[in-house]
């Protein structure tokens, strides 16, 4: 079919026809003969985005029956959707229409009308070429499965199994423990949120346990993931039994938690098993089990120093949690042993608002002492430390309690590779967007939440989790299809070597190696046409539908013709 | 009520775009209000933002297009929500839409009105750094591009002279002189609000001089100064004059014993500043004049750290109350007590203070109108906050952002997206009671 190509100029008022010769610009592209037998018809018209301009645009498509379109008028970021939409009204595929901006680009920032008319002209020029080397592309929806892989059983965990239950979506929980509840359900009594109620975790867990839509596997850890978003393929396995079972889901909630750093003679910090130092969960444990404090000699200690930032200089970070967490022990401490005098040598006292700076306040007026610091070592349980005015000085307490850094779960590496998940500089999990979309990952479907991002408190671990259920819940429907991205990158067979190149460049692993045929192979469904992987192949098998070369090579050689 | 699928969204900040465009991506009808003209709350007023220190509008920008442009989200910008009467699942909600006098539909944004206005206002949505027009956008960039006009400064709207000059240069159209408000009312399953929060009231703080010195800023002044689409096109200058301060004091946690809670991200904004201050006048002395450096979580220390050694000189002071701000002959004296209780003096160009974020001063009368309670620092309290849930004390309106206390951006995106899961379940409940 011969091609018959409209070409639609947008007055804008005077924005565009009082500063460029429009009839001049019509005349030249009418006559212009540099595109062989392909029919051009162009025209202009006022206001082509109001609602007569479209529906003179769908009508002129139709009656003239264009095969291609480009319409000269403002920024794509303004109306490239609007006559995207016109074309899909009618016969011609919208991938077979292009916007030029000779707004912005032309009569916005060009004075001399005629200058701002050859720019122009030479503008459409280059989208006519252009837009006759663009190809149809269609839709393909997806079918997707909306039920939830949750891996690890915290706070973080359960309360995204609960948010997607309280929708009736099936949740299965992987726990690699014996029980539900992580390091919150350790801590029991202790919480410093005064809205964290002691009985939370336990009530949480029950409701867990009771709820039809959520089912729990113990001891278990989850060995093969395949797929994406909207339909995964899972298997997981009990350590006790060895027994695998198949699962299938749409997404992937990751909630294995953090750990707690482990101080090094390196660091300054030498002590054995028999002298009392704890670090902060064993304090905390102490705490909430109603246990004496005692020494390991039996005797009530007299003085107890608590160290901060226990591992902050060395990751580069601060936890945010163990001022808090330091705060409340001390107050524990002093509401049932008055007389054990307690020295924080701190660093900065940093409490976001989670209620820790009436906790400091507490601490402070009963008579807990606060050295402010700039390093600190231990020899035993004797404290040495720098002060802020660069003295030096060693201090001998009874009991040393040490307020140690949140650090990745030892797994993450693991998962990482299992998920194809990056962690950051810091190993934790990365963000898809650290600001804009933090609870969700490059790999679409699977998200991350709680600690297992980063370290925080209870409350916010759980809003988190709640966040990974609002992006699912909104995006995996019951019952509908998903679309993806149609103007994706595909591998030439012809032309591939496998030499696995694309592979790393791709961040959202859509390219996987088939090794049976020697070649590497783009998943559609994953692929967003983000164009990266087009550069690294050496044979120049990849094809970024919609970003051909051939039309990239004519739109530029029209326009510098 | 029948069962419609609509969500009533209160302020168009990061928050509530982002929520908006999560609940229309699932199909349900959002209705977005936003009292200022523009849609984009506080992160477009930031050039870049930590912790990445990413330009704000590249950010955010094709958030507010995708707003903008979405078939299932009505915005009703430079609106009011007058009244919201109803309960769970059934509200009904009053907006009122404040005339503008341009048409939302006719006006380009060409921009060919704003000159002939013979009426020039202070432009508070640029901290007062500059006139705006009577008929203006708030700022360079805004989104929608459309103008309104301040009818109380208009001459035309006051009565005051029968000017026509706006209307006669626009040759679209746009304006019409006549235009009213409206009053619309709909009906929703659920309500978002996400209106954000606002700045402590510095002029509070006497002895920092915010008000009195004309070289004492605020932290949103020093945002807009720095700004290339701000009001100096990001010269960084003093106020009033054309001379680039050589010393520049920040002063950290300005009302933080005042209001009872550390901001968190007002450290985090400081080292901002270094930055920006160091990109721009690579040879000045900053100090930060600081108590607690507060950066928790995985980003942010590593965000002071990098900044390296002697970009900024670190001032310990340990009372910050005892810390004053004077004229002294050609600057600036701060005088403030050391590590070990010493006074010191520093002269310098320009203070910025980090002022704690607060309640916005709308707050208690839009919590009064939608029946939620505040908590005791005046933000919106959540009912289960001990468990991260957005729902405030009344069932079926949730809070999230800045408007449950102070936060960055990803914290307050955090909290849009679980309020947009919490909506969604609401939603699928009352679905679930009518089959
Ligand atoms: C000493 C201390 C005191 C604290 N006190 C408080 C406090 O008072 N208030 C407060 O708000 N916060 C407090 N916190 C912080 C709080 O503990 C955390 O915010 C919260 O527990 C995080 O929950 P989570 O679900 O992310 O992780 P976790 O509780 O660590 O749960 C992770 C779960 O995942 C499981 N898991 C790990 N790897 C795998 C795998 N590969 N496969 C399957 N499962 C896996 C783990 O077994 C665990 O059950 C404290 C922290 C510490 C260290
Ligand atoms: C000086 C400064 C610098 C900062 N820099 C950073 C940074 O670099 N990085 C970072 O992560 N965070 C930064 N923050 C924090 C960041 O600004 C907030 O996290 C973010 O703006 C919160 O978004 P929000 O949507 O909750 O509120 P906002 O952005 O304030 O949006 C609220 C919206 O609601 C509207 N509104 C208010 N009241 C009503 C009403 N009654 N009816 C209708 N609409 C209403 C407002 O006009 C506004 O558009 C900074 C904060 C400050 C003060
Ligand atoms: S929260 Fe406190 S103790 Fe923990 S790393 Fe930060 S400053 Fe140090
Ligand atoms: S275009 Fe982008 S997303 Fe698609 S395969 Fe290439 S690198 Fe991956
Ligand atoms: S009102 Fe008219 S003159 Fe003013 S910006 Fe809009 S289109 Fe241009
Ligand atoms: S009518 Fe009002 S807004 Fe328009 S130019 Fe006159 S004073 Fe300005
Ligand atoms: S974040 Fe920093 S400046 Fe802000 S109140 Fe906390 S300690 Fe002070």
């Amino acid at each position: 079919m011969k091609a018959k190509v409209g070409v639609y100029v947008c007055e804008c008022g005077p924005n565009i026809a009082g500063k460029t010769d429009l009839d001049e610009i019509i005349t030249y592209l009418s006559e212009f003969r540099g595109f062989g037998d392909v029919e051009l018809v162009v025209r202009k018209y006022g206001f082509l985005c109001s609602n007569q301009g479209k529906e003179y645009l769908e009508k002129e498509i139709r009656d003239l029956g264009l095969t291609h379109l480009v319409v000269g008028a403002c920024s794509p970021r303004d109306h490239d959707s609007t006559f995207k939409d016109v074309c899909g009204k009618t016969q011609l595929n919208p991938y077979l229409y292009k916007i030029i901006n000779i707004r912005e680009h032309c009569t916005w920032v060009i004075d001399d009308m005629d200058k701002a008319t050859e720019k122009a002209k030479s503008y459409l020029r280059a989208g006519i070429a252009r837009v006759l080397y663009q190809s149809e592309l269609f839709e393909s929806p997806i079918d997707v499965n909306p039920d939830v892989l949750v891996i690890g059983g915290g706070v973080a965990g359960m309360e995204a199994a609960l948010a997607l239950a309280g929708e009736n979506r099936s949740v299965t929980i992987v726990e690699k423990n014996d029980t539900l509840g992580g390091r919150a359900g350790k801590l029991r009594g202790f919480s410093f949120q005064e809205f964290n109620k002691p009985e939370q975790v336990e009530k949480l867990i029950e409701t867990i346990l009771g709820n039809p839509c959520i089912n729990v596997f113990l001891d278990s850890e989850v060995t093969s993931v395949i797929g994406f978003l909207g339909n995964f393929e899972i298997e997981h396995v009990s350590l006790e039994s060895k027994v695998i079972t198949e699962l299938f889901c749409g997404s992937i909630i990751t909630a294995t938690g953090a750990d707690l750093y482990e101080t090094t003679e390196e660091s300054g910090f030498k002590y054995s098993e028999s002298d009392d130092v704890y670090n902060s969960m064993e304090i905390t444990e102490m705490l909430s089990s109603g246990d004496e404090i005692t020494l390991r000699s039996g005797k009530e200690p007299e003085t107890i120093a608590i160290v901060h930032c226990v591992g902050r200089e060395e990751l580069g970070y601060c936890s945010g949690v163990c001022c808090t967490v330091m705060m409340k022990t001390a107050n524990m401490i002093k509401a049932r042993y008055p007389d054990i005098r307690i020295t924080q040598f701190y660093r900065d006292i940093c409490l976001p608002p989670s209620g820790g700076q009436e906790l400091y306040a507490a601490a402070r007026s009963s008579g807990v002492n606060f050295v402010k610091v700039q390093s600190t070592g231990l020899s035993g349980t004797t404290v040495k430390f720098k002060e802020k005015n660069g003295d030096e000085g060693e201090q001998f307490f009874d009991m040393v309690l040490l307020a140690s850094a949140l650090v990745p779960s030892k797994d993450t590496p693991a998962l990482s590779e299992l998920l194809g998940i990056p962690v950051d500089e810091t190993g934790f999990f990365q963000e898809a967007h650290r600001m804009t979309n933090p609870s969700a990952t490059t790999t679409d479907g699977v998200f991350i939440v709680g600690t297992s991002q980063g370290p925080r408190n209870i409350s916010d671990s759980m809003l988190f989790a709640r966040a990974s259920a609002g992006q699912i819940l909104t995006k995996l429907l019951v019952g509908e299809k998903l679309v993806p991205e149609v103007a994706v990158t595909e591998i030439l067979e012809a032309y591939c070597t496998g030499c696995g190149n694309c592979l790393d460049v791709c961040v959202y692993g859509a390219i996987y190696p088939d090794e049976a045929r020697g070649i590497s192979i783009v998943n559609e469904a994953i692929c967003r046409g983000c164009g990266n992987c087009y550069g690294s192949c050496p044979s120049g098998a990849l094809r970024t539908k919609h970003f051909t070369n051939i039309q990239l090579f004519r739109e530029v050689d029209e326009a510098l013709r | 009520m029948p069962k419609n699928g609509s969500v009533l969204i209160i302020g168009a900040g990061i928050v509530g775009m982002k929520a908006g465009l999560m609940l229309a991506g699932a199909s349900k009808k959002v209705h977005l209000v936003e009292k200022l003209p523009i849609i984009g709350g506080k992160v477009i007023k930031n050039e870049e933002s930590f912790p990445n220190m990413e330009c704000s509008t590249c950010m955010v920008a094709p958030v507010q297009q995708e707003v903008l442009q979405n078939p299932n989200i009505e915005t009703y910008t430079y609106s009011d929500v007058e009244s919201l009467s109803g309960s769970k699942g059934c509200y009904e909600v009053v907006i009122r839409r404040k005339a503008r006098y341009i048409s939302l539909v006719n006006c380009i944004g060409c921009g060919m009105c704003y000159d002939p206005c013979p009426v020039s206002i202070p432009n508070m949505w640029e901290e007062n750094l500059m006139d705006m027009k009577a008929v203006y956008v708030p700022t360079a960039g805004s989104l929608p591009n459309v103008p309104v006009i301040d009818s109380s400064k208009c001459l035309h709207l006051n009565g005051t002279q029968e000017c026509n000059l706006c209307v006669e240069s626009c040759v679209f159209d746009a304006i019409d002189l006549n235009d009213s408000d409206e009053v619309v009312t709909v009906e929703v399953e659920a309500v978002l609000i996400a209106s954000g929060s606002g700045l402590f009231d510095l002029s509070a703080l006497p002895n920092l001089g915010y008000g009195d010195l004309s070289a004492v800023y605020s932290p949103l002044e020093f945002e807009r100064l720095f700004a290339s689409n701000g009001p100096t096109q990001g010269e960084l200058t003093l106020r009033g004059s054309d001379i680039s301060p050589e010393r520049i004091a920040i002063i950290h946690c300005a009302g933080r014993s005042e209001v009872g809670y550390c901001s968190t991200v007002c450290c985090m904004y400081s080292f901002k500043f270094v930055r920006f201050l160091l990109h721009k006048l690579p040879e000045a002395r900053i100090y930060d004049l600081y108590l607690d450096i507060c950066v928790p979580g995985k980003s942010y220390q590593n965000f002071f750290t990098t900044l390296g050694e002697g970009s900024t000189t670190m001032l310990f002071t340990p009372s910050l109350e005892d810390v004053c701000v004077t004229e002294s002959d050609s600057a600036l004296r701060i005088s403030y007590p050391d590590t070990s209780g010493e006074s010191r003096e520093l002269d310098v160009d320009m203070v910025i203070l980090t002022a704690a974020i607060v309640p916005d001063s709308d707050l208690p009368e839009l919590a009064r109108i939608a029946g939620v309670e505040l908590d005791k620092f005046g933000f919106i309290k959540r009912t289960d906050e001990g468990s991260g849930s957005t729902e405030t004390t009344k069932a079926g309106i949730f809070a999230a952002g800045t408007v449950t206390g102070p936060g960055d951006i990803q914290r307050s995106v955090i909290q849009g997206e679980s309020a947009a899961g919490q909506i969604m379940e609401l939603m699928s409940t009352i679905d679930g009671e009518k089959v």
